[in-house]
């Protein structure tokens, strides 16, 4: 039954436009930094190399498709959740606002299911998503600019990966990306539980979204405390895959604290909808 | 016997006034390690280079450097390496121009166990790049032992050769590089490393530069063109 209603989600989904704004954002925005890249990627090899270049020469090739890739998934990783929330806000909330959840929930089937079928579904359009920018990102910027060693700027440095190390680290950092975005695709449906029309919980996101980010990214003493417990700070943990030697500490912190958001709004959300007074 | 001891001295006393000669006449012992390189025109050879830089975390690559005339040279890979933009053929250009550089001998130097000649080369003019170079000379095999060039645009790199299979062209079998890296600091919304806080940890200003050499293919047939194919980036 649950199979089943997953179907029925996805299918609704896939009838929505909106849901394909978000996959037409990654192909768009992947299109111009390709065709960026393609034209002047050696402008932002300077601001990359241009630290050292007094004192050091760097050889062979380093624009290439896993930079390019690496810098797709850096500047699009912060602006998916915007385009989930979209999608997964709406779950339940556009129910309620066109009148069809009343229709649902007469189903023989359990508020629960419904639920969980919901955030699956929200979960395989996340999927969808992530893997339209992997295809966008690491295979189309390979094909255009072939392989080869990544060199990766951070902030202390630079750290150069050898090619044949670097598809574990992508498929890795895709997987804890890809949690991430599940966190936000069910702090979205969570609040979709709350509200009787679409526009609250995704606005409502996007604003959780942007102000965690801030005080994530405020070197500020005030928020130390409470910034290790944001999810917005775990957003980027996928970066840890990117650093020598691996932050495994890091890594299995961002997993939990991501999990455990996932788990607490889920809870919340299956409290708040099976006590739910169906009035539209 | 007696004759064969007298040759002997005799061959010691030619040896010891020639090396001070040349020793003395920087200009006269400059011009032998050239000739010594000079005997391999074009070659190639296996290299790997291993990095210990602040800022940059690499690691080793094995590659095959060409070299053309002591002035041109393609490092043939694709991997990412590193080099130091001055100083890897710099003295080979130092040796060949003997008409815009005045050889001064300054002295006498133990650089692990070999005697060394060291001479300062100084540009005759001052709009060049560089601004000093000191050469320390194995006399004996008439090799370049260490070298320590300042130039404007790279400030001061030191550079350390030593030599096996191939002392009979001057070739070293190993070269290090002891190079000046300035602070690294970039803006967080270029890294993107959003999470992270604070200056960076290392405070290592010098880095080294190894490179080993191996299985040299001397005065091989390479074309121009080789070493004027565009890099990718």
């Amino acid at each position: 039954m649950l199979i089943k209603c997953i179907y029925n989600e996805l299918l609704k989904i896939a009838y929505k436009p909106r849901s394909y704004i978000g996959i037409a954002g990654i192909i768009i925005i992947n299109a111009i930094i390709l065709f960026a890249m393609k034209v002047d990627g050696s402008f932002y090899i300077s601001l990359v190399t241009g630290q050292f270049e007094q004192t050091l020469a760097f050889e062979g090739g380093i624009l290439n498709g896993n930079l390019v890739a690496f810098i797709s998934i850096q500047m699009l990783i912060i602006h998916v959740p915007l385009l989930i929330a979209f999608v997964t806000g709406d779950l339940i909330s556009g129910e309620s606002a066109m009148g069809t959840i009343r229709l649902l929930l007469t189903k023989p089937v359990s508020r629960s299911t419904i639920l969980w079928s919901k955030f699956f579904a929200s979960a395989i359009y996340t999927l969808a998503v992530i893997l339209c920018l992997a295809f966008m990102s690491l295979t189309l910027g390979k094909i255009l600019f072939g392989a080869g060693d990544l060199i990766v700027l951070k902030f202390d440095g630079l750290v150069v990966f050898q090619e044949q190390d670097i598809n574990w680290r992508f498929l890795c950092g895709f997987s804890l990306a890809f949690l991430s975005l599940i966190t936000v695709a069910t702090l979205a449906l969570t609040l979709s539980c709350y509200s009787e029309n679409s526009i609250g919980p995704i606005v409502a996101t996007m604003g959780i979204i942007l102000v965690f980010t801030i005080i994530g990214s405020m070197d500020v003493p005030v928020f130390d405390r409470i910034r290790p417990f944001l999810f917005t700070t775990h957003m980027a943990a996928w970066r840890y895959f990117f650093d020598t030697p691996l932050q495994t500490k890091a890594i299995l912190h961002s997993i939990f604290i991501l999990t455990s958001h996932c788990v607490v709004l889920l809870g919340i959300a299956f409290y708040k909808f099976n006590r739910n007074d169906i009035l539209s | 016997m007696m004759h064969l001891h007298l040759t002997h001295r005799m061959i010691f006393i030619v040896l010891f006034y020639s090396l001070s000669f040349s020793a003395q006449n920087p200009r006269v012992l400059l011009h032998l390690v050239n000739a010594k390189l000079s005997k391999a025109k074009t070659y190639s050879v296996d290299v790997e280079i291993k990095v210990d830089l602040p800022y940059i975390t690499l690691q080793p690559i094995q590659s095959k450097l060409y070299v053309k005339d002591h002035k041109r040279f393609k490092l043939d890979t694709k991997r990412i390496a590193v080099l130091p933009k001055q100083g890897f053929l710099q003295f080979n250009t130092l040796l060949t121009d003997s008409i815009h550089y005045t050889a001064l001998f300054q002295a006498f130097e133990i650089i692990k166990s070999v005697k060394t000649v060291v001479i300062n080369v100084i540009p005759n003019s001052d709009t060049g790049d560089v601004i000093l170079a000191k050469l320390w000379i194995d006399a004996i095999n008439q090799v370049v032992v260490k070298t320590q060039i300042t130039t404007k645009s790279s400030g001061t790199v030191k550079t350390e050769y030593q030599y096996g299979s191939q002392t009979a062209y001057g070739l070293p079998d190993k070269i290090e590089f002891l190079v000046d890296v300035k602070k690294f600091k970039i803006p967080k919304a270029l890294s993107a490393d959003i999470n992270t806080s604070g200056t960076a940890k290392t405070q290592k200003k010098t880095g080294v530069i190894q490179v080993l050499l191996k299985n040299y293919a001397i005065n091989i047939n390479v074309n121009d063109s080789f070493f004027n194919s565009d890099k990718k980036n």
